[in-house]
């Protein structure tokens, strides 16, 4: 996707992006921890449901931001993961610890049984593939009574006086997703994916075998999607395929990774947490008109900083870079 | 024997629609290597326009095709020279989100002015059919086929005949040559972007016959339109005709299927979406450039 070279001339040097951003993100998300200390249901669910984002936009930036293979079926991982705790509720195990276990499980295999073929195809095609995983996925789920079907079911409840359990289950699926991700970024295994994006020949002749780093890449970005799923489902009660396969989340992660950095540590949590509050505001103020300044918002964000925020933190050449970049790839 | 001829008449029909659909989508994406999430949009706002003409002036859905089309060019073309322009040579992402917001626009601008309420556009023919050999077939969609044919055969000619229809030819084969050549690359670029969207509205007039108009209609043809897309071939007239057919048929036939295995009652009806990916699936395996497509990267 973007050469190294180019990302080192910016200024984004490095296989993590921005160190310094990296600081703020850890620095936000500990700020973060006090949300529920507010004792306001609604900014919890607005947080947590940042969070979750968050986490997923990890899950996207690991395969389409690291490795260049741009997925936009993330959400079938996501719903997978929040119908293995619908299970495990309906078989009367009431347990966090399990159904993101569980999640992860299945959402591994589920990856690796559909990545063999998929991982296959490349750029659009691949991008397509993934597109259709979702939808059908949600079809079938649709169709099977054992999950409900269309109708839906509802998933367990711990008591009113401890709803923030989820709040903070939910932190650290997050929280683990930003480490996890700093910590493959700087293993062979990042420079393996990165080397997969940069030129998937060039990385053969290394000796680095494309497709089983495609397939582990995709199977992490799977659990971890899958783990948002997980704790989502109990935390919101009720589960049908409208809400484990909507549109939102499968597209709102791929705009936050990208507005706040493709390939960085810091980007995807940045991009959630400005994305998501900004879309909870408009939601608020302009209920009617919201989506519509959302779209407007990422048209301009295109045009505007293609880069994504992370960029800003490591610029170097100020606002003449920025205004070159501008113009970068103009017809 | 009498159900299988009327599914394979019923999935020509569809198909015909869906090559025109799909026409437009395969060009920006052949042409320009840019996914185009707004066609959907735009084939919308075509399905509207032939709704609000309808409804206010009584003009004939037929005879706002050439509306459609005039209108929604302008509105792509001027996206294309004003805004894609400006990172058309981006990787695939950027394009796509952009497309996206887009899109999310448009959908949004249609709510606002024609609220989520369907419509439809119901002529004095919108009933009527004729019955040939124990197959119905209703005059609208029989008519939506041969309009299907015609835009695509003319297509055909003016992308191999014309001028600019070269130019186009040109710079999806060899931007560095074209622009060589004298061809004024961000011009052309607006001109496919406008024919793709000229023709998702002519689809929208097309489809705003057969079924209901709300703004959140273009979506389930946008994916249609990617996997007849990639069925018949990216860039290709004669593919996207093909590909539509093609997918027509699989699908009337597949949502006929009814089995019950145990308590659990499976419907094809229920599954269109499973459907159009275990297609794509298969062709992508088997076949990844197409029924048309020529080995390109």
């Amino acid at each position: 996707m973007i050469p190294g070279a180019v990302l080192r001339r910016i200024g984004l040097g490095g296989i993590t992006g921005s160190p310094i951003a990296f600081v703020v993100a850890l620095a936000l998300m500990g700020l973060l921890l006090a949300v529920p200390l507010g004792h306001s249901g609604y900014l919890e669910i607005v947080f947590r449901n940042i969070l979750m984002y968050a986490t997923m936009a990890y899950g996207w930036n690991l395969i389409g931001g690291y490795t260049g293979y741009v997925s936009f079926g993330q959400v079938a991982f996501f719903g997978a993961g929040a119908y293995c705790s619908a299970l495990l509720s309906a078989h009367g195990v009431d347990n966090l610890f399990a159904d993101v276990a569980l999640a992860c499980v299945v959402n591994a295999l589920f990856a690796v049984l559909v990545g063999l073929p998929v991982l296959r195809l490349k750029g659009h095609y691949f991008a397509i593939a993934t597109l259709g995983i979702g939808l059908a996925l949600a079809d079938i789920v649709a169709n099977l009574d054992v999950l409900g079907a269309s109708g839906g079911l509802a998933v367990h409840h711990v008591d009113e006086a401890h709803f923030y359990v989820y709040y903070y289950a939910m932190w650290l699926v997050a929280l683990g997703a930003i480490l996890a991700t700093y910590f493959i970024a700087r293993s062979k295994l990042g420079f393996a994916f990165v080397a997969i994006r940069e030129n998937e020949e060039a990385a053969a002749v290394l000796g680095i075998d494309a497709t089983r780093y495609k397939i582990t890449a995709w199977a992490i970005s799977a659990m971890m999607a899958g783990s948002a799923g997980a704790v989502f489902a109990p935390a919101n009660g009720f589960l049908d395929p409208s809400i484990a396969f909507s549109v939102d989340s499968n597209v709102f992660p791929i705009v936050m990774a990208i507005l706040g950095g493709v390939g960085t540590v810091a980007g995807p949590f940045i991009g959630a947490l400005i994305l998501a509050g900004a879309n909870e505001l408009l939601q608020r103020y302009f209920i009617k008109v919201h989506t519509l300044f959302f779209g407007a918002m990422i048209v301009l964000v295109v045009l505007i900083l293609p880069r994504g925020l992370v960029w800003l933190f490591g610029l170097r050449g100020g606002a003449r870079t920025w205004l070159k970049s501008l113009t970068a790839f103009r017809a | 024997m009498q159900l299988l001829a009327q599914d394979l008449v019923n999935g020509i029909l569809a198909g015909g629609i869906l090559a025109v659909v799909a026409l437009g989508f395969s060009l920006v994406w052949g042409i320009m290597n840019i996914i185009n999430l707004a066609h959907g949009a735009f084939l919308m706002l075509g399905a509207y326009l032939t709704y609000q003409l309808f409804a206010s002036f009584h003009v004939d859905p037929f005879l706002s095709l050439p509306i459609s089309f005039v209108v929604l060019f302008a509105l792509g073309y001027l996206i294309q020279r004003f805004l894609i322009n400006w990172v058309a040579r981006a990787p695939i992402l950027t394009t796509f989100l952009l497309t996206f917001g887009l899109s999310l626009l448009m959908v949004n601008i249609a709510l606002l002015i024609w609220t989520g309420d369907q419509r439809g556009v119901t002529t004095a023919y919108s009933g009527a059919n004729f019955t040939l050999a124990g197959v119905t077939v209703p005059w609208t969609k029989l008519f939506t086929l041969v309009a299907a044919l015609a835009i695509t055969g003319v297509m055909h000619v003016w992308l191999t005949r014309s001028k600019t229809g070269r130019a186009i030819r040109a710079t999806s084969m060899d931007i560095g040559a074209a622009q060589l050549s004298g061809v004024r690359v961000a011009r052309i670029y607006a001109i496919v972007y406008g024919l793709g969207a000229g023709l998702a509205g002519v689809a929208g007039t097309l489809i705003s016959l057969s079924y209901a108009v709300n703004p959140g209609m273009g979506d389930p043809f946008l994916i249609k339109a990617f996997v007849v897309c990639v069925l018949g071939g990216l860039g290709s007239v004669q593919g996207a005709l093909i590909g539509g057919l093609v997918y027509g048929i699989v699908e009337a036939f597949a949502t006929q299927l009814d089995i019950t295995i145990g308590t659990q009652h499976i419907s094809g009806s229920g599954l269109q979406d499973a459907i159009a990916l275990g297609v794509l699936l298969i062709v992508l395996i088997v076949r990844p450039t197409g029924i048309m497509g020529k080995a390109t990267a």
